[in-house]
């Protein structure tokens, strides 16, 4: 059973900004992925999914309800983490929570308290005072402590340190484990890749690719930096010609490999490696067979 | 039908502005007061007429009668009470809606079970609430100051319907306000109409009471409708009172209409 359903939602806002005819569905207990670039759409997709804008054409359901239409009946099972964080002037963080618990007619709060422990909040600041990994913290707090049925989360890890970034994880994967729906918008890869099980890529306000976290693992690129003992083990190496090379530095190999390594692996045996390390890559590059047809 | 936490709320933001708005038309209000004096009053009116006249009507004091309600009415009610309670109802009116969609808190409203209908009548509820108790106050206190300084000396049906045809203006100024509020996405745009609009007609007030080479410029503006004098004298009023109800019933319904119906940037 799909739990939110885009049916070729469009929405013009002109010199090609916007969204273009997206349609997709994330299934009951999914956790889905929803990548692009800034400005590529993800967040309009989901102010149409919390009820926020209409449509040009085409609509968008969450459990089975139109989201523009019967927002208000849709929150009650649904938690929400805004892109940008605002609250309201002066009030303290403990103040926020019990008054977006009063708002969602939330009377135990025993998951809250749960989830305060598990981010280390400390609620008692006022919250415009806050860094924007705490305000990052109290969103995310707001968001499940109702314990929802359906998950729309922008870019919930921005402002979040790496340690703080692996809670979040874990936290997505117990909720995954409770059978909820969620949706999350991100544009780093790394940032999902533990957790979803299916990802959409949106460019330009339109669906590139809806795939399978596994399968696009197997098409995606990475950069490997390989060095060697010396110089002349590097141009050795590299006149193999088995590899896409990108660049020879001194003793250092820079590499892609779409998918396995198992032939990297194997090339290197009887050379002697000091070095082997990936490079972190951007969305642009970990798609680049999406992106090859960019214009830009 | 009302959203309580959100109310709450909104009162806890906006007290302080609201006590303080009040404190000084009650700093004002038992000075204007005091200061009448039936045996003086003669001598003042020749004092004011030393004046330029132009300047005297703009500030609203002109033709300050012999009664105390006509003294309060043109002292008080002339003036003041268009400008202070103002500034409380344009501060409120931005706060209440365009603040929350421009900075984005409105996403953690709209993300809770709450329609946006509820939502704004809420906050439209406060802002009518607020202003009520305000004039309430005023009204109030105006009566108990008056009758223990100089008692039975107050008309005092003429000074009730002075007070309500002040808030029934008020209910028409909110709802330009309260309209802007719920159009526009942005503070700015929200304050250029709903404290400009109001501000200009107050000024287009002042200079239509200069003279009679302006006097028309009282068709262009809605302090027009609120005419201390006619009141005072028992004239016409009940149409002026009527145009301001119905002002106030279409922009408060057309500005919930349109924050129901509009795209919300958040």
């Amino acid at each position: 059973m799909s739990i939110i359903e885009i049916d070729k939602l469009t929405k013009d806002y002109g010199d090609n900004k916007g969204i273009f005819d997206l349609t997709f569905e994330v299934k009951e207990g999914e956790v889905f992925g929803y990548l692009g670039p800034n400005g590529a759409g993800k967040t309009t997709t989901i102010r149409h999914l919390m009820g926020f804008l209409t449509p040009d054409k085409g609509s968008s359901q969450i459990l089975g309800m139109d989201s523009r239409t019967r927002s208000a009946h849709i929150m009650k099972d649904l938690g929400y983490l805004p892109g940008e964080i605002a609250f309201f002037d002066g009030m303290k963080g403990f103040e926020f929570l019990n008054f977006m618990s009063e708002m969602k007619g939330l009377t135990d709060t025993s998951l809250r308290d749960k989830l305060v422990d598990m981010f280390q909040l400390d609620t008692r600041g006022k919250i415009r005072k806050m860094s924007k990994g705490m305000k990052q913290k109290i969103g995310i707090v707001c968001a499940f402590m109702h314990n929802p049925k359906v998950l729309i989360l922008d870019e919930p890890t921005s402002g979040l340190d790496p340690l703080m970034q692996k809670t979040f994880t874990d936290l997505i994967l117990e909720e995954k484990s409770k059978g909820k729906t969620i949706l999350m918008s991100s544009h780093s890869f790394e940032e999902i890749e533990r957790t979803c099980d299916r990802v959409a890529i949106i460019r330009q306000g339109q669906l590139v690719a809806l795939e399978n976290i596994h399968d696009l693992r197997k098409k995606r690129r990475k950069t490997y930096l390989v060095s060697f003992d010396s110089p002349s083990s590097a141009v050795e190496f590299k006149s193999s010609g088995n590899f896409h090379i990108l660049d020879v530095n001194e003793n250092t190999v820079k590499l892609s490999i779409t998918g396995n390594i198992t032939e990297l692996i194997k090339a290197l045996d009887g050379y002697n490696v000091i070095d082997l390390d990936t490079e972190k890559s951007s969305l642009e590059d970990i798609f680049m067979h999406y992106y090859s047809n960019c214009p830009n | 039908m009302l959203c309580k936490p959100l109310l709450k709320a909104t009162i806890k933001q906006n007290y302080i502005v609201f006590i303080l708005i009040l404190s000084i038309l009650m700093l004002y209000l038992p000075i204007i007061i005091t200061m009448y004096d039936p045996a003086t009053q003669e001598s003042l009116n020749q004092v004011l007429d030393m004046m330029p006249k132009g300047l005297i009507a703009a500030m609203g004091f002109s033709d300050i009668g012999a009664s105390l309600v006509e003294f309060i009415g043109s002292y008080f009610y002339g003036f003041l009470i268009l400008l202070l309670p103002m500034i409380y109802t344009i501060i409120i009116c931005n706060r209440c809606i365009a603040s929350h969609v421009d900075k984005g808190s409105m996403a953690y409203l709209l993300s809770t079970p709450n329609t946006r209908g509820k939502i704004a009548k809420t906050q439209a509820f406060f802002i009518i609430l607020s202003t009520t108790i305000m004039i309430g106050i005023i009204t109030l206190v105006g009566i108990i100051l008056s009758n223990s300084y100089f008692p039975d000396l107050l008309d005092l049906k003429s000074f009730l319907l002075l007070n309500l045809g002040a808030l029934l203006l008020y209910f028409a100024v909110t709802g330009i306000g309260f309209f802007a509020s719920c159009q526009f996405n942005d503070t700015k745009n929200s304050l250029m109409l709903g404290a400009g609009l109001p501000v200009v007609f107050l000024v287009i007030q002042m200079i239509s009471d200069v003279g009679d080479k302006t006097r028309f410029l009282k068709y262009f503006t809605l302090f027009s409708l609120y005419d201390t004098d006619k009141i005072i004298k028992g004239e016409t009023y009940i149409p002026q009172f009527i145009a301001l109800i119905s002002i106030a019933v279409i922009m408060y319904s057309l500005a919930i209409y349109q924050f129901k119906k509009r795209d919300l940037p958040l």
